[in-house]
């Protein structure tokens, strides 16, 4: 029992609430408003040329706010709260994610939303969380006992393939693929063996040439073919697909060591960037603040998402661990492809820059996941039963 | 509590959060050395495209050159007009916005549909022309009410303005928006790229192009070099703000100076009233073109927007034909105005110029009979008499002696037959005829009876009023082969070898005498048009009627038909062509007064007192922007 050691002594339920937001890591909290504040900034600086744009900095900090306070309402819930919640959350999801199949609300060429009373609810998005808290809670109730059984990762495989299936078939990329890294993290976290996922990544690259071949369609193939030219550095069609990316590379790339100055990008300033204010953020704080400012940003996310780790292996419990490690997984994965993709080391997927990126829906789905993070923070001493019963 | 496998569970898990997050470590290293390799390795390379790709380099057309008179006045240059324009995307409700500009100023609701369609066809932050050549009124009430309507917007615009309107139309000539065919031809032999900057170049709104007269010649000249504006713009064109330019400013067009003196030029379209005609002046020592009126005229304001189809139609059916250059296009028999011509062939010829020939109106040639014009004839007389008299039996009996051949050669080297280029569109060369020109356009041999029109200047002979005017300078200038010109500073086309023979001075003397006696002396058929109220210089001249209708034998026998008994359009073209000072010549005209019937009662008049306004002003002191006296400084810069 070194772990109890650690104990802090006062029971969570025990705890008032002033000892409870006492206890919040309050260095992480302080770097995420950080980083939507720079965020604000980016974005201001790539918008106040266009009147019509205007409004967006301060919709962003206000969608922060929110997400803020939720962010503290989730952390505040207690953890075994999360561990019983997880299966119907799942659930509901995947049936929502159903819903959406057949009533759902097609938008921007994809069907995402789903119509629930006033508002358009968008279940994929919830899902990334859902499967999360499902996945911990899966193996919190059967890996103490699969003596490292194979077979206990087939359902989780299952579980996510369903949902990834059907949001695929939204479709979005993105998401599906955000669902399989976070997911694919926990699988890996759990123990699966390094044969087993040498295999598979021996399957996957195999698999490419026949999916590039045959099931992929003409333009998903010509994106890829664009993708690939600009990345061995070819001419490519500058005013067609490779146009956004060709013009995030200028931008970065004419940020140098220390940048243009804060609004004095002149790819930033002058919109040639596509999406700029969204997926391609990061060109407009690689312009205007160069290559360090960049580097301090990812390393910012980087400072975040070990906190997250460091977090997640101090819980005492096994759905705290996974349910945190997944929770990091999933941001992470979002600022990684994102990243990536400004940069073009993999083809353009909408995937937003968590907290920088303009947009509602990644800003809660991330300030969820800290949610969660902190609510195994505050709850790493629990050890939670199969049923969540401590 | 802790079974075995739960703790192994632990520690492998504990093990695998650490290994992923190396992982995720070595990931956003790899992002990190992308960005180094982006930023620090290839940021130079990047950086200049990003320099360059804010930027864009936008057409600024240069201005065009000035055309002024003899003495600096501007005839041609630029005015500041106010303009409305309207941007689609700051009204809410373009169709509403016009409507709303409609109720201030005249805007049919077609012509608002028109600029709503070229609004939308545009981007929409880009501005859309509603109206130009706004009236002050409008102007005024535009400015204060722009603010109010959204979209509209107000501003002054540099046009192409001709101060003296339809004094110089012809000679000017106008400027408008390049068509399609203007495009063409102003592209012909310019290289693919040249050609393309020029059809970007004419694009632009406030760029036009000549179109015809002095305008239309000199194009290049007056042109000058397009620059460019530096425009930060950003990618979908709007423009951010205009970076320092002046290093690519355009270089204005070079200025021409005419050799028109305008203020004599007014003089003499108001002499003609309501008259139509033709009058050019000369200055007998350079050359140099004074006047060139054609009247009535058009107004080439009115070209330089875009003229609307009634109106034009409204100038091309009038009668009196105000497009058309009548002193320069125009042609006309040179009637009785062309018996110097003849007498001079006569001299040339060996006929003594005190040789009598009787006239009693009538002359028998052949089976036909001709008529003399004055009724009872001259009686007997000699050269000088059937000048000042205009005898036409005289003129009858000496041209049948010269001949055809050499008539047609002498009217050459007084410079008839020929188009003088003088740097503006048009010029016509009317025809000397000859029998191998008759053989050519008719098919047919020469008559002799043809000569005898020739004498007395009808039939197929035509001549322009600058030529008249040419050869009334000849004379006055005893012989010398003037050559007329009317761009005094600015391109002039090549000058015309001359290979005329010259003209015999002391034969010039003659004529000088005989035209003398038509406005000075007892007998003359202008003698009330020798005194030019100046006391002392006095005109000499010669009248001339052209025909425009056939007399037939029994309209002679009842009376010839005059003034109102028959159309206008077919009465006779009063001429005259004159030099003043006599005594000391300086200046030489051709006036032609179309359907005016008599040279010396309608012609003649207004010569003498447009040669009076000429010493007056003494239109040919020295110009303001360099001699005259030097015609050939300046040759054309390889234009047409």
């Amino acid at each position: 029992m070194a772990r109890a050691a650690r104990a802090s002594g006062i029971r969570f339920e025990d705890r008032t609430l002033a000892q409870t937001l006492g206890a919040l890591p309050w260095g992480l909290i302080l770097m995420l408003i950080s980083m939507a504040l720079i965020g604000t900034a980016a974005l201001y600086s790539s918008t106040y040329t266009n009147p019509a744009e205007a409004a967006l900095p301060a919709r962003h900090a206000f969608r922060f706010s929110v997400a803020l306070a939720l962010m503290f309402v989730i952390a505040l819930v207690p953890l075994k709260v999360w561990l019983q919640a997880a299966w119907p959350a799942y659930f509901v999801t995947l049936a929502m994610l159903f819903g959406v199949e057949f009533f759902g609300v097609t938008g921007g060429g994809a069907t995402r939303w789903l119509p629930l009373g006033p508002i358009n609810v968008q279940p994929s998005e919830f899902m990334k969380l859902a499967l999360t808290l499902a996945l911990a809670r899966y193996y919190h109730n059967n890996l103490p006992n699969s003596n490292g059984r194979f077979f206990i990762h087939l359902m989780p495989l299952l579980m996510i393939c369903i949902p990834a299936a059907l949001i695929f078939k939204q479709p979005d990329f993105g998401t599906t693929l955000a669902l399989f890294a976070s997911g694919g993290v926990l699988i890996y976290l759990a123990g699966l063996y390094y044969r087993v996922i040498a295999a598979v990544a021996v399957t996957a690259l195999a698999s490419i040439w026949p999916v590039y071949q045959f099931v992929l369609e003409d333009y998903q193939r010509e994106r890829v073919d664009t993708f690939l030219a600009q990345l061995t550095g070819q001419a490519v069609n500058t005013l067609d697909d490779g146009y956004q990316i060709e013009q995030a590379k200028i931008a970065i790339g004419s940020g140098g060591w220390q940048g243009r100055g804060f609004m004095e990008g002149i790819q930033a300033q002058l919109d040639y960037i596509p999406e700029q204010h969204t997926d391609f953020i990061l060109t407009v704080i690689a312009e205007e603040f160069g290559f360090l400012g960049a580097t301090g940003l990812l390393l910012l996310w980087v400072i975040i998402l070990v906190w997250g780790l460091i977090i997640a292996r101090s819980s005492a419990s096994l759905f705290g661990r996974f349910a945190a490690a997944g929770c990091v997984a999933t941001v992470a994965f979002f600022i990684l492809f994102n990243v990536a993709m400004v940069l073009g080391l993999v083809p353009v997927v909408g995937v937003p820059l968590p907290l920088i990126s303009y947009g509602g829906t990644v800003m809660f789905t991330t300030m969820a996941c800290f949610g969660i993070i902190m609510s195994v923070h505050l709850g790493r001493d629990e050890r939670l039963s199969s049923q969540g019963v401590i | 509590m802790s079974l075995p496998s739960e703790h192994d569970t632990d520690v492998r898990l504990s093990r695998r959060i650490v290994t992923a997050g190396v992982a995720g470590g070595v990931l956003f290293s790899g992002l990190i050395a992308r960005l180094a390799q982006l930023q620090l390795l290839e940021g130079q390379k990047y950086q200049k495209i990003a320099d360059e790709n804010g930027v864009k380099l936008e057409l600024a057309p240069p201005l065009r050159g000035n055309i002024v008179d003899r003495f600096g006045q501007p005839l041609a240059s630029h005015r500041q007009a106010g303009r409305v324009s309207i941007v689609r995307e700051q009204t809410p409700d373009l169709d509403a916005s016009l409507r709303e500009v409609a109720r201030h100023i005249d805007l049919p609701p077609e012509q608002q549909a028109r600029i709503a369609r070229q609004a939308r066809q545009q981007a929409s932050f880009q501005s859309t022309i509603v109206k130009n050549e706004l009236s002050y009124e409008d102007f005024a009430r535009m400015s204060l009410l722009a603010a109010e309507i959204p979209g509209v917007q107000v501003d002054m615009a540099t046009t192409r303005s001709y101060p003296r309107g339809r004094d110089l139309a012809h000679v000017l000539g106008y400027v408008a928006k390049a068509s399609a065919d203007d495009l063409s031809r102003l592209t012909e032999g310019a290289t693919p790229e040249e050609a393309e900057l020029l059809r970007k170049l004419f694009r632009h709104p406030d760029m036009r192009t000549g179109r015809s007269g002095v305008e239309r010649y000199a194009e290049e000249w007056l042109r000058g070099e397009p620059g460019f504006r530096r425009l930060e713009t950003n990618a979908a064109g709007r423009v951010i703000r205009e970076l320092d330019s002046d290093d690519l400013a355009p270089t204005p067009g070079k200025d021409i100076g005419l050799t028109i003196d305008a203020e004599l030029q007014r003089a003499a379209i108001e002499r003609f009233g309501d008259e139509s005609g033709a009058a050019v002046v000369l200055d007998i020592e350079t050359g140099a073109i004074l006047a060139f009126v054609s009247t009535p005229a058009f107004d080439p304001n009115d070209f330089v927007n875009g003229i609307s189809h009634a109106d034009y139609n409204a100038l091309r059916e009038n009668d009196r034909s105000p497009l058309y250059h009548k002193a320069y296009d125009g042609t006309y028999p040179p009637g009785s105005t062309f018996k110097m011509v003849v007498a001079t062939a006569a001299l040339e010829a060996g006929i003594n110029p005190e040789m009598r020939v009787h006239c009693n109106r009538y002359y028998h040639f052949g089976n036909r009979t001709w008529h003399c014009w004055k009724k009872g004839g001259h009686g007997s007389v000699n050269m000088h008499w059937a000048i000042k008299g205009s005898c036409d039996v005289y003129f009858y009996e000496i041209a049948r002696r010269v001949g055809v051949e050499h008539l047609a050669d002498v009217s050459k080297r007084f410079g008839f037959g020929q188009t003088w280029e003088l740097g503006m569109t048009g010029g016509r060369s009317g025809t000397v005829p000859n029998d191998e020109w008759k053989r050519r356009a008719l098919d047919e041999p020469w008559y002799e009876g043809e000569t005898l029109n020739y004498g007395i200047g009808q039939g197929y002979l035509s001549t322009s009023p600058l030529q008249l005017a040419l050869m009334s300078a000849r004379i006055a200038a005893r012989g010398r082969l003037i050559e007329p010109y009317i761009i005094g500073e600015g391109p002039r086309p090549d000058k015309p070898i001359p290979d005329a023979a010259p003209l015999d001075p002391e034969m010039m003397d003659r004529m000088k005498a005989g035209m003398y006696g038509v406005t000075s002396e007892a007998g003359g058929t202008a003698w009330s048009s020798g005194d030019l109220g100046l006391g002392g210089p006095r005109l000499a001249g010669k009248t001339g009627t052209a025909q425009v209708r056939r007399i037939t034998e029994e309209e002679r026998r009842t009376g010839v038909l005059k003034g109102d008994q028959i159309a206008r359009k077919l009465r006779d073209h009063a001429l005259f062509v004159c030099y003043a000072p006599a005594d000391d010549p300086k200046y030489a005209a051709a006036v032609v007064v179309e359907h005016g019937e008599g040279g010396s009662s309608a012609a003649a008049p207004v010569a003498r007192d447009i040669m009076a306004t000429a010493i007056r002003r003494d239109s040919r002191r020295a110009a303001r922007w360099q001699t005259a006296s030097a015609p050939s400084i300046i040759t054309s810069r390889g234009n047409q």
